[in-house]
């Protein structure tokens, strides 16, 4: 009851604390959220109406063109079942992954524990080997494809010069041309990896260095037990970056072999862009998007699922 | 407390939502009577194509006409970007497609203007030849104008033939043992590629099947008469596949896969190849480029591409197709910059200054003066057997899409020993069928 009529009595500063608290109120919960508003609408357009169409498309029968038929899971059911140019392409996918999170990983790693204690020229050094990186894939893609040719490239010229063994159409074989295109995509990818390694390995603090040699541990001993604890975190979300990428990888493919020769370099990317543009088949084209979407998420949820037991990710 | 100011804010959203809205149209420097209708081509690449179709006909119209202008625009991937914008309701006025199986979608779609009434309130039905408009019906009804009227034919190193006492052959198998004895003396027998444009793998299923089984099989199987797994097409598809598994086009099939058309055309004008059967679109560009003074000094010339009876055939191809979108605003201006672009005068202008294989319109005589007599004579002899029925199919105009695409992609797979012949032709003829009944065929001109 006493608290009733002290909650009934009228406070002086009522109208001007309610007025505060609107204030208050207006600026940390919508404030914010205006902030938000552009880049939210943004993504809104362009990423999740555009994910929210390609989930009913997958859904459909559509040519790209015109209307569409709802046709229920069949793309799907056709995709899993039957398309076996969409199992081959998977397949590739996973051996570009498995490529990916090994090769330049290695080479990164290496090249980052060489490069580190180097301070004379070290900017050199670095530049040199991360500038293919900021080289558009098509640049890069067209000098590959001209040291390569084996009527004109490296491999020509040294066999004129009386050393045989490179003149080979490694584009052209179905047995080397999804490893050739790995090739060249490293090329430009590892030097970016060993550019962020480097960066993580400068934040390891000497005195655990110190402390190892004093333990008596040599550079591998420092390198196992000091860096690469280190620097995991770096690690293990970049090969959970790879391993997404891995599943998107188009480009380069696109450019050196459009999937050829005879589907032996085929990758989800390049068979999803043929049968959507090529072939008008959008709605399966869709089904094909999603699935890759899925692999992503598949990804993701593993290295969450990792994070939750404790890996320092 | 500072005082927030939402200015700012306000103004990040209206850039955002500003950059949503519908584009407006670019002002011209043209009088404000002039109506502006648009026109959107692939960005020209090392100088030619569409630069010198904008100069010789784009540039002269805007100056000659009063109340039309023609607002020509760079757009890379152009039918792409042509496609996905009609599929929002916008794209240019003048829609242009690689070939009537895409005219066929957008049609089906509503997205093109029935052309019926211009084809006689224009005079297209005289203007082109008989079979052409019918190329661009879609249910009995005309969305599209047939452009670059195109065929394949045998070239060859004329000089190198003449120094080896070879004949041009005439039949297939006369191609098959010149190919075999100039192998046997260390020449290319064929200047082949994909490396550039995985499809050109389309031109030789193609040839093969209409010259091997003959332009009647392949009528008959285009019109769902008989199946694509003929006897006749199979010999049609192990011919071609015995040539690549010789190595006689591009001197293997690992460098057909990796060699680009520059190196295996240079080949050619070199003499280090000694023949290539191409289309119409690569003469302009022979002696130019390939068989110049510092590539050897030699001569070139042509055949029709053997037959297994030796009698000529030409294969018709569309290289473009060009309609009205249903959405242009101005229909009567885009037929008018139509009938001009496809006037005998501007269609003999663009065969002379940029080597643009013409439309298939009823050229003058005189429309060929200042042309190569070589090329003239393709064109020439062209409309002949267009007239008397020597003509066959090329799989990019009269193949629906779905089956052209798997023509190209899985006849690799053949030449690669994954799957044979029967299989290849099983797989086409599953998915020929199924856009048979769904009425996905452009039309076939009756034999």
């Amino acid at each position: 009851m006493a608290v009733q009529q002290e909650l009934l009595q009228p406070a002086p500063d009522l109208a001007r604390s309610g007025t505060m608290s609107r204030k208050r109120f207006f600026r940390s919960k919508i404030v914010p959220w205006l902030f938000i508003l552009p880049i939210f609408s943004l993504h809104f357009i362009v990423v999740i109406v555009p994910s929210a169409q390609a989930l009913y498309y997958s859904l459909t029968d559509w040519s790209g063109i015109g209307a569409a038929e709802f046709v229920g899971l069949e793309n799907f059911r056709q995709l899993l079942l039957e398309d076996t140019t969409y199992r081959s392409a998977l397949t590739n996918n996973a051996k570009w992954l498995l490529f990916f999170v090994t090769v330049p990983f290695a080479m990164a790693l290496i090249a980052a524990q060489i490069l580190a204690p180097v301070s004379r020229g070290a900017m050199i050094f670095r530049t040199a080997l991360f500038i293919p990186y900021v080289l558009p894939s098509v640049i890069n893609s067209n000098i590959w494809k001209n040291l390569l040719s084996p009527r004109m490239g490296i491999g020509a010229q040294l066999a004129e010069r009386g050393i045989p063994g490179l003149d080979i159409a490694f584009l052209g074989r179905p047995d080397t041309a999804l490893i050739t295109i790995a090739f060249v995509d490293n090329w430009h990818f590892w030097g970016f990896l060993m550019v962020l390694f480097l960066t993580a390995m400068q934040g390891i603090s000497k005195d655990l260095y110190d402390a190892a040699k004093i333990d008596g541990a040599n550079r591998i001993n420092e390198f196992l037990n000091v860096t690469i604890p280190g620097i995991l975190p770096t690690l293990v979300f970049m090969m959970m970056l790879v391993a997404i990428w891995s599943f998107l990888v188009f480009d380069y493919v696109w450019i050196l072999t459009q999937g050829g020769p005879a589907n032996s370099s085929e990758v989800l990317g390049s068979y999803l862009y043929k049968q959507a543009f090529n072939r008008f088949e959008a709605g399966y084209a869709s089904a094909i998007g999603l699935t890759m979407s899925v692999f992503a998420g598949l990804i993701i949820g593993l290295f969450g699922l990792l994070r939750k037991r404790g890996w320092e990710i | 407390m500072r005082k927030v100011s939402f200015i700012p804010v306000l103004l990040l959203l209206s850039l955002v939502f500003s950059a949503c809205a519908a584009p407006v149209a670019a002002p011209t420097d043209e009088g404000p009577e002039k109506v502006t209708i648009s026109f959107w081509y692939n960005p020209p690449s090392g100088g030619e194509g569409a630069d010198c179709y904008e100069e010789n006909i784009v540039i002269p119209f805007n100056e000659q006409s009063e109340t039309i202008f023609v607002d020509a625009v760079a757009q890379p991937e152009a039918w792409n970007a042509t496609r996905t914008a009609m599929a929002a309701g916008e794209g240019p006025d003048i829609v242009r497609t690689p070939g009537p199986s895409f005219v066929f979608e957008l049609a089906q779609a509503g997205q093109l203007l029935p052309l019926d009434e211009l084809v006689s309130s224009e005079g297209w039905d005289d203007l082109f030849v008989d079979w052409a408009l019918s190329l661009g019906e879609v249910d009995g009804t005309v969305y599209s104008l047939a452009d670059e009227l195109e065929t394949l034919v045998l070239y060859y190193n004329k000089t190198l033939f003449d120094e080896m006492g070879w004949s041009p052959p005439s039949t297939v198998a006369e191609m098959h043992e010149l190919a075999a004895v100039i192998a046997n003396n260390d020449i290319v027998p064929f200047a082949h590629a994909n490396s550039e444009w995985r499809p050109a793998n389309e031109w030789h299923v193609g040839e093969y099947l209409n010259h091997v089984a003959g332009p009647d099989r392949v009528y008959e199987a285009l019109t769902g008469k008989i199946p694509w797994t003929h006897d006749d097409f199979v010999t049609s598809i192990e011919l071609l596949n015995e040539a690549q598994q010789n190595g006689w086009f591009g001197g293997g099939l690992e460098l057909y896969y990796t060699s680009t058309f520059d190196e295996v055309r240079g080949l050619l004008g070199s003499g280090a190849a000694a023949m290539n059967i191409e289309g119409t679109w690569t003469a302009a560009d022979l002696d130019t480029l390939y068989f110049t003074e510092e590539n050897g000094g030699n001569e070139w010339a042509w055949v029709p591409v053997p037959s297994q009876t030796g009698a000529p055939i030409y294969d018709i191809g569309m290289g473009n197709t060009s309609s009205i979108n249903r959405n242009s605003e101005h229909p009567e201006a885009v037929a008018e910059f139509l009938s001009y672009s496809f006037s005998p005068e501007s269609q003999a202008l663009l065969l002379k200054n940029c080597g643009k294989a013409p439309a298939p319109v009823r050229l003058t005589e005189d429309a060929m003066e200042g042309v190569d007599p070589r090329i003239a004579s393709i064109f020439i002899d062209l409309a002949a057997a267009s007239d008397n029925g020597g003509y066959g199919y090329t799989t990019w105009t009269f193949w629906p899409p779905k089956s052209d695409v798997y023509i190209y992609e899985e006849i690799e797979r053949v030449w690669s020993g994954d799957i044979t012949t029967e299989e290849f032709l099983q797989g086409l003829d599953e998915i020929f069928q199924e856009e048979l009944a769904a009425g996905a065929i452009p039309p076939i001109p009756d034999r």
